[in-house]
């Protein structure tokens, strides 16, 4: 038996005793830097032994040849099934033949041993050179440390090649390590909060630690030209987080590659239970479950992660010309408070953080450009976050901030960062169940928090998709009256899966009302949000039945009850899917959830003249009996023979105002009511039913040189009519002159008892107004519908919108004899779209009538068309 | 062994798997469908927009089976997904030559 055949055999036996030894300590509650120290070491000792047979006797020998350790190796850091990257390094191109066969021989028994081995063979020279299609070479030999053979011809390499390597091709380096880790991000959805996250690859993970340690690394050795001090690489500010997070992970690894025996580094559901149970890279914190031990694991990703991104943004602002101009452009957007640099956020005045309004608006201004906090920011923020708790802001003044910050394109990375400082849960703590946490199926691929992010994320995305489902779910969202409830409520839609039990809906329900509280929500808005957090999964179950079956279409839309709400629960649920894992937004489920949602659409426009009976069974007509016992005869006078879709429409504060404005009647025939809603304005007219008069209050309304956007017209039993008509001010009449209310009020009072006469009025206002090019052309769709309605013949008419057009639409009904039993109006863009329901003589018009109407309309509408 | 694939209609899918748990088939791969047969596509206006589905959305099922079952299962399905309706679906049988568990590399009737 030779030498080497010896050796062989008592270093298989040394690598698995010792291995052995590594694996016992470990269990025993060792560390896992220890662990990966002494397998580094072992190894090395095995490699030595190995030269000193194989290559030379003397192990700093031979001449012109030395073996190097690289990468993880190179840095120490061998796991349990780690690769061992080594380099055979030699001097010149010739030498290569020689030693050929001594490499193979020496690989040869590292692998008899069992030992995976990533060896390379390379001259000075080679080393010195930057190859594109292997960066991760030049990567690897950052961490090159000697260990057997020519020790001077491994100072050349370290002192002189690899300097002068970073020092000529940082650029390079630095732009390609960003491109290999960003599309290694992308490849795990570029988010920490994975379910079963991989703690080597994942966001976060030890290769992120290593990625920042690189730049910081390349950095200083194009400006030292040298190998600068270790130590003081990464960011004092988050050196201490840091380094407790290498802890955990290394201690984490170690686990995992002990556990399933090999080089994995899934975090899977069945290791985190055992990592709990162990406390594992955690001896000394209270961990009670698999959720405990994730969360810290979260942290310690996430504070890994936020500095790697950090030197990712800054690092490569330094060298690139474009990246520079990019970033010169952010500057731009500073502001007396924050200023922006190399596309981070400073604040002006530190200490203005005190004032919560502040800290709000800076996550406002995030939100809005896109851009990351710098280090010094986010650590002003921790250190105004003690005090804040005491007193958190709350009420309308944080709704007012947090509905805009929803509103803005990048309002989810806002949010991430809120909540990674903590900020988030102290501002609605109805989130802080669901920080970080792992609810365990298997669909979901992030944890709770982070997928309602993603949900809002999807959302702001699809402006700017160009996919074709993307454009017709954006088309939806752009029509969105009031879209920051729609962000609330994805925010809030899963709160409750921290909460025991199965049904997670009614526990977001709970925290939704507190959270409603805390911001002091108005009513119908609280309602809204309350709707869709309950009613979030509404639509997922129907999709599962047939979206072509007019009953489930019928029962479902029925439970929507309005088309607002249809379109934000239509939303709501595509953004819910798509958040669950990149592949769950099929195009089968997008195509479904489409037809379920147009199919719905129409049915609540079609169906809207089913009439309330004062003793309908009815939960809201039963809670306005509660409300006002004593009005209760009034009440059901007010609401007998109105439309359903009149309750669906109107809250119950509006019900009672209503009913009371339709009281006094007797004293005043026009009840008119004008309030300013949002963005727009709300005017209400209760009167009895008369020839022409949703045409003339809507030409007065032109007149006057509002926009209507949107309208409803119902009549109840007694032939009172509930007209609200919702419009814009185009030249702020009203909101610069407060007695113009009144006198708006009184024009229209006039123009509905005929004391003035609406024609002449708009015919001076549309001769005033210049007519401006219109940039898409709608072109005039009529269409006539008897099946829907028992009572009613169903007209749509989708048509340019333009001042006057209801006037004009409305005044061509009534001249064709003509009742407008119900108007459901809506402006979409340059669209107008008319919805309604007419009769002539108290029954649906016949085929002669609807000709004429339809001969008048488009004559009316759109006088260029042929027919 | 035997194949069977059944394509059903969607809202049959948890009666279907109901009924085939029932019958003691735990195992099954689900895929989201789209075709029809006799059964023509579907069209809806929105808007002034016409939006026509010609392909339905469907689910396969797809299960691999002992031939001493395949009878029992072909029961549970059509039983359980017909509507007597146009669009119910369709049932498949093929043969199998083997079958092989990946974990243990079990074969034959045992490895389903």
């Amino acid at each position: 038996m030779n030498t080497v055949a010896i050796a062989s055999s008592e270093l298989r036996d040394l690598y698995a005793r010792e291995s052995a030894r590594i694996q016992q300590e470990f269990s025993s509650g060792g560390e896992g830097s220890v662990a990966v120290a002494r397998r580094t070491a072992v190894v090395e000792s095995i490699l030595l032994r190995l030269w000193s047979e194989i290559i030379s006797a003397d192990l700093e020998g031979p001449e012109d040849f030395a073996l190097v350790a690289t990468g993880g190796f190179g840095r120490g850091w061998l796991f349990p099934h780690s690769d061992i990257d080594l380099l055979f390094l030699h001097s010149a191109g010739g030498s290569e033949e020689a030693l050929k066969d001594s490499i193979r021989r020496f690989s040869q028994e590292l692998w008899d041993l069992r030992l995976k081995l990533s060896p390379a063979t390379r001259t000075l020279a080679e080393c010195e050179r930057f190859d594109p299609g292997n960066v991760e070479f030049a990567i690897s030999l950052l961490d090159c440390r000697y260990l057997a053979g020519d020790r001077d011809l491994f100072s050349r390499l370290r002192e002189k090649a690899v300097p002068r390597l970073v020092s000529r091709e940082c650029q390079n380096l630095i732009q390609n390590l960003g491109e290999i880790t960003r599309s290694r991000h992308h490849k795990f959805g570029n988010t920490v909060f994975h379910l079963e996250p991989n703690v080597k690859d994942g966001p976060g993970g030890l290769r992120d630690y290593n990625v920042a340690y690189w730049l910081a690394l390349i950095s200083a050795m194009e400006k030292l030209r040298m190998w600068p001090d270790p130590k003081t690489l990464l960011p004092v500010s988050s050196r201490r987080a840091l380094d407790a997070a290498l802890d955990f992970q290394m201690s984490t690894r170690c686990f995992l590659h002990f556990r399933h025996g090999r080089h994995d580094n899934t975090l899977t559901w069945e290791a985190q239970d055992e990592a709990a149970l162990r406390k594992i890279g955690a001896s000394d914190t209270e961990i009670a479950n698999a959720a405990d031990w994730m969360r810290l694991y979260f942290g310690h990703a996430r504070a890994v992660h936020r500095v790697s991104a950090q030197l990712l943004e800054e690092i490569p602002a330094a060298w690139s010309s474009v990246y520079r101009q990019f970033q010169s452009w952010r500057s731009r957007v500073s502001t007396p408070d924050f200023s922006v640099v190399d596309g981070m956020i400073f604040v002006q005045k530190p200490d203005s953080l005190q004032d919560p309004e502040m800290l709000l608006r800076l996550f406002h201004f995030m939100a809005e450009q896109g851009l990351k906090l710098s280090t010094t920011t986010e650590y002003k923020i921790e250190q105004v976050l003690p005090s804040l708790a005491s007193t958190p802001p709350r009420g309308a003044e944080l709704w007012l901030y947090l509905q805009e910050t929803l509103a803005q394109p990048h309002a989810a990375d806002a949010l991430r960062a809120m909540n990674a400082l903590r900020l988030l849960p102290l501002l609605l703590p109805e989130l802080k169940g669901i920080e970080a946490l792992v609810v365990r199926d298997f669909y979901h691929r992030y944890t709770v928090d982070e997928h309602s992010f993603l949900a809002i994320e999807h959302l702001h995305r699809l402006k700017e998709s160009k996919t074709e489902w993307d454009r017709r779910f954006a088309g939806l969202l752009e029509e969105l009256e009031q879209p920051a409830l729609l962000y609330l409520a994805l925010l809030l839609h899963d709160s409750g899966k921290a909460a025991p039990g199965e049904n997670h809906v009614d526990a977001s329900l709970q925290f939704t009302e507190t959270c409603a509280d805390r911001l002091d929500l108005d009513p119908a808005d609280r309602e809204t949000v309350r709707y869709l957090v309950q009613s979030h999964l509404e639509m997922s179950a129907a999709m599962r039945r047939d979206v072509f079956d007019p009953a489930n279409v019928k029962s479902f839309a029925e439970k929507v009850g309005v088309p607002e709400r249809l379109k934000m629960l239509c939303l709501l649920t595509y953004a819910d899917i798509k958040a669950v894992n990149p592949e769950a937004m099929t195009p089968w489920k997008a195509d479904s959830l489409w037809q379920l949602y147009i199919a719905s659409a129409n049915y609540l426009n079609r169906s809207a003249d089913e009439r309330l009976h004062a003793d309908d069974n009815n939960s809201t007509l039963a809670h306005l009996r509660s409300l006002a016992p004593v009005a209760g005869k009034k009440i059901n006078n007010f609401l007998e023979g109105l439309p359903q879709r009149y309750l669906r429409m109107h809250g119950v504060s509006d019900v009672l105002a209503h009913a009371e404005m339709a009281a006094q009647l007797g004293n005043d025939s026009v009840q008119l009511s004008l309030k300013q809603v949002r963005h727009w304005y709300e005017l209400t007219l209760i009167t009895t039913d008369r020839p022409f008069l949703f045409a003339s209050v809507s030409g007065a309304l032109a007149a006057w040189g509002m926009n209507i956007v949107k309208a409803n017209a119902f009549s109840n039993g007694a032939g009172v009519v509930v007209d609200t008509f919702f419009f814009t001010d185009r030249f702020r009449t009203l909101e610069l002159n407060i007695p113009e209310w009144e006198r708006l009020k009184q024009s229209i009072a006039a123009v509905i008892t005929g004391k003035a006469d609406v024609s002449r009025m708009l015919q001076d206002r549309l001769r005033s107004e210049k007519t401006n090019g219109t940039k898409v052309r709608v072109a005039t769709q009529i269409e006539f519908d008897d099946a829907c309605s028992a009572h009613s013949t169903l007209l749509q008419v989708l048509t340019q919108d333009r001042p006057g057009l209801l006037y004009k639409m409305c005044s061509q009904i009534s001249k064709q004899g003509c009742n407008i039993e119900i108007a459901l109006i809506e402006t979409e863009g340059q669209m107008a779209i008319d919805v309604l329901y007419l009769t002539a003589n108290g029954a649906k018009l016949g085929p002669e009538r609807q000709a004429a109407l339809d001969r008048a309309l488009r004559d009316g509408l759109d006088p260029k068309a042929t027919h | 062994m035997t194949k069977v694939e059944a394509i059903i209609q969607v809202s049959k899918l948890d009666v279907v798997k109901d009924a085939l748990h029932e019958i003691g088939v735990e195992g099954m791969t689900v895929f989201e469908a789209r075709g029809h047969g006799r059964q023509k596509g579907h069209t809806e206006f929105y808007r002034g927009r016409e939006y026509t589905v010609d392909l339905i959305p469907k689910v396969k099922l797809e299960i691999v089976l002992a031939d001493d079952m395949v009878e029992k299962v072909v029961k549970a399905i059509t039983t359980a997904s017909r509507t007597g309706k146009i669009g119910d679906g369709k049932i498949f049988l093929s043969r199998i030559d083997d079958a092989i568990r990946i974990r243990n590399e079990e074969r034959g009737d045992g490895a389903l």
